[in-house]
Formats: structure tokens, sequence, C-alpha cells
């Protein structure tokens, strides 16, 4: 019916809902489409396509999840296809799969937990390591590690099973720190024996050629 | 002093961090984290990393919040019609109201049990709930009142406010055959929420409602479709001043409104 009061009720109601998720959405988009115009172009479309589907949000259900599942679905069938990011996800993938966890041997440096390599990162490293892995493997990790989703909420919000939000996980993880530790390399973060005790988390190789390279430097 | 822990996978640990466990796999874990150096350094690693990415969130500029705001505002209004029309009951109910219109163009007004001498302010609460377009936007009541003066055949005053609603501009209309003026103000106070005052030359001299004496004049209160009206006279003019505001505020606004 013409029942203006209802429509401004449901608006009301959801912006009560939905507002306090925006910087979520934002974070996210922003590292999805990795810059700021496009990021509030995506964040805006999700929110328009979330109040007129707002009839079908069951009540009392994670907003959370549902404003996410319509930003990544929003993302992968409008901005997606910007740019092709598609070919790099099979060779990465495979990369990514092979390493193992070499050695988990504690060291030194390790024993006081504000001494972890992590710590010392600059976000801007961060961000460009995140940046960096493919779109399959950053989404999984923007949903874990930005926005601390549950694995069963992110498979719901990709919909695909549980496994493999787990082994995208556990591999675009990978890729991020083997990233990360080169930015850190380059830029001094780190010493030696730390790329050692980083050498547990990427491949014993690769840590080893990044020493050599620090040498070299 | 080199020896790997066997007992759990990598991922294990991950899902641990990742808070994927029970309260009672947590204990587990955590009663092995206690006598294992291997796996707590493992378990602190993925900790520091999980804390790093956290920190590397980033919050939205102050102004797209509003941004976003705004187009939620804006489709809504938008929407609305477009939703109402696509209900069959809509459609029947808006082609009734088209029937009762060309009922009412076609005399039906003079009709002796619905004749009503102040249809006259319910047609202006049916233009204020339209807020059609200003013919004259103005936040200068004098420019707005001069501007006035070239277009109506009889003479206005409009009131000047102490504070409170901010002039937005002024619409010609017609009620009932009868030349009038919306002019249309914004509350600040109120969410900018949308005041109008119809200005007719009404000869019909009973005015709706109940009378009360306001700041020397005569205010007559009534309502009409949800909207709170206060009608006074001057200089033969009527004024009505139509919101949704409560009684209180109107009565307020009408005690600050200044007729010179």
């Amino acid at each position: 019916m013409l029942d203006f009061k209802h429509t401004d009720r449901t608006r009301r109601e959801f912006e009560s809902l939905s507002l306090e998720h925006l910087d979520a959405l934002y974070s996210a988009g922003l590292r999805l489409t990795k810059n700021e115009r496009d990021a509030e172009d995506l964040v805006q479309d999700t929110f328009l396509r979330a109040f007129r589907f707002f009839d079908k949000f069951e009540r009392g259900t994670n907003m959370k999840a549902w404003l996410f599942k319509i930003l990544t679905n929003t993302f992968i069938n409008k901005y997606r296809r910007r740019v092709k990011e598609r070919t790099v996800v099979e060779g990465a993938a495979r990369e990514a799969g092979n390493e193992r966890f070499v050695t988990r041997e504690p060291t030194e440096s390790s024993a006081d937990p504000e001494q972890y390599f992590f710590d010392k990162l600059l976000s801007d490293d961060v961000i460009r390591s995140i940046d960096q892995l493919p779109i399959d493997f950053r989404l999984v990790v923007i949903l874990a590690d930005l926005q601390e989703f549950s694995y069963k909420e992110i498979a719901e919000i990709l919909d695909c099973p549980v496994g493999t939000v787990m082994s995208r996980l556990y591999r675009g993880r990978k890729l991020l720190q083997k990233n990360l530790l080169e930015y850190a390399v380059a830029s001094g973060v780190v010493h030696g024996k730390q790329v050692m005790e980083l050498s547990a988390v990427v491949e014993e190789e690769e840590a080893v050629e990044l020493l050599e390279f620090k040498r070299r430097a | 002093m080199t020896h790997e822990c066997r007992k759990l996978e990598e991922t294990f640990l991950h899902a641990y961090v990742d808070g994927e466990f029970s309260p009672e796999e947590n204990a587990e874990v955590k009663a092995h984290l206690a006598e294992c150096a291997m796996c707590a350094h493992a378990v602190r690693l993925h900790q520091s990393y999980k804390a790093a990415m956290l920190r590397a969130n980033a919050t939205a500029p102050h102004l797209f919040y509003d941004d976003v705001r705004e187009r939620l505002h804006h489709e809504s209004d938008h929407g609305r019609w477009a939703r109402a029309f696509q209900k069959p009951s809509a459609i029947a109910v808006a082609a009734a109201c088209i029937g009762a219109a060309l009922w009412f163009l076609a005399g039906g007004l003079s009709h002796p049990l619905f004749f009503s001498g102040h249809s006259l302010i319910e047609d202006g609460v049916a233009l204020h709930a339209r807020a059609l377009p200003l013919d004259y936007p103005s936040n200068d009541p004098r420019s707005a009142q001069q501007w006035l003066e070239g277009k109506l055949d009889f003479g206005v005053h409009l009131p000047r406010f102490a504070q409170g609603p901010r002039l937005q501009g002024v619409r010609l209309s017609s009620v009932h055959q009868r030349q009038a003026a919306v002019v249309t103000y914004s509350l600040p106070q109120a969410d900018g929420r949308r005041v109008s005052l119809l200005i007719v030359d009404d000869p019909e001299p009973h005015l709706p409602g109940a009378s009360r004496r306001i700041a020397d004049r005569e205010v007559w209160l009534s309502r009409a479709r949800g909207f709170n009206i206060a009608s006074w006279r001057n200089d033969e003019i009527v004024y009505s001043l139509i919101s949704d505001l409560d009684e209180q505020d109107v009565l307020a606004l009408v005690q600050s409104a200044e007729m010179r």
C-alpha cells in the first residue's frame, strides 16, 4: 500500500542494523579494489543492494555476514572483471601449496612476544602484501584476518565448502607472509636471525636466498 | 634440542588461534602448549601475525558515512512510489483516487453533504505533503516577499521568525480556484523538517479547529491527515502553518512569528 511511514521505518531499521558495519565493509572494499574511489563505489552499491533486498534478510541472523556476502558478490560480478587476475591464481596456488612448515624451533629472539617479526611490521607493508595476493586468496584472508569471520561464516559468504576456505586460507597466509618477509628484508625491518626464524613461516630456501640478498645489499 | 612436534598440525594450531574450537578443545590445546615450546611458539607467531593484520584495517572517511545515508534516503524516497505501484492493491487505490479526483473536479465538491468551508486548508495539507518544487527559492524573507508582491492579487506579509524556521522559498499555487502561496521553511533544530505556510485570501469567516489566543492573535489549531495546522488571519488573509511537529512546537512557532 501507499504506506510512507512504513518505508521510513524500514529505512531506519536498516540503517540501525547496517551502518555500524560501514568501516568494516569499507576496509574490506579497499583491500579488494585497492583504491579509495572504487572502494567507496563498491560499498555504496553494497548498501543500496542490501537495502533493496532487506525484506529477504532474516531478522536476528548475522547482519555483518549478510552484508559481506553482498559486498563480495557485488565485487565479483562488477569490479573483478576490471582486473584480470584469474590466470595468476593457478600458478600461485601451486607455488604456495608446496611450502611446508620446515622447522618450528623457537629462537632466542622470539622468547619475548614483543620481539616477533610481525609485531614490527609497518601497516603499509602488510597492506602491500595483501594487495599482491591473487583474488581468491585475498578474499579469504580479508574475511578471516581483517574481519575475523569464522571458517563457517566465510564458507557461507563465498558459497564454498569449509575445506576450501581452510586450504585457501592456509595458502593465502603463506603467500602473504612470504611477501611480507621480502618487504621487511628490503626495508631492513628484520635481521638475519629473524629471517631464519621466519624460515619456519615461509620456505627455507626462500629465506636463505633472502639472507644472501641482504648480504649483497 | 632440535626436534619437531608431530602431535599437532600447523593448520590445527591456526584453527585454534582463529577461535574455531570449542571450550573443551581449547583446554586440551592449552594443556599441550604448556609443555610443548614448539607449538607454543607457533601459536604466538600466528597470534602476532593476526594482530599485525588487524592493525592494517582502514576506517571509512567521515564524509562517506553521510554519503551512504544520503543515498539511502534518496533511495527510499525514490523507491517508495516504484514499490508502491508494484502491488495490484496500490494500483486499485490509485485508480480510486483518480476517480475521486475526477468526481471532485466535476463538481462533487459542491455537493451539500460533502461541502466543507475549510477544504482550503486540507488542500494546503496536500500541497505540503507533496513537497512540490519551489518557484522562487530564497533564504531571504524580504526578497521572497517582493517576489510575491508582483504575483498575487492580495498583499502578504511573510512572517519573521525569531529563531528556527529557515526560509527555503515560495511556490505559487491555487486552491479552489483561489490564488495561494506556499512558503516552505526547514527547521534546523528538528533535522531539517519541512514546515509550510499556506497563504490564501479566504473569505470564509470561520477557521477550522479550536481557537486560542497566542501573542495577541486568534489562532485556530486543527489536524488533518496527520499534520498539525495553526491558522490565523492577518489583514483578512489567512495564514496556515502546516507541519508534522507536535502541538507544543507548533504553538511555539506561532508565538515567535512576527507579522509586519
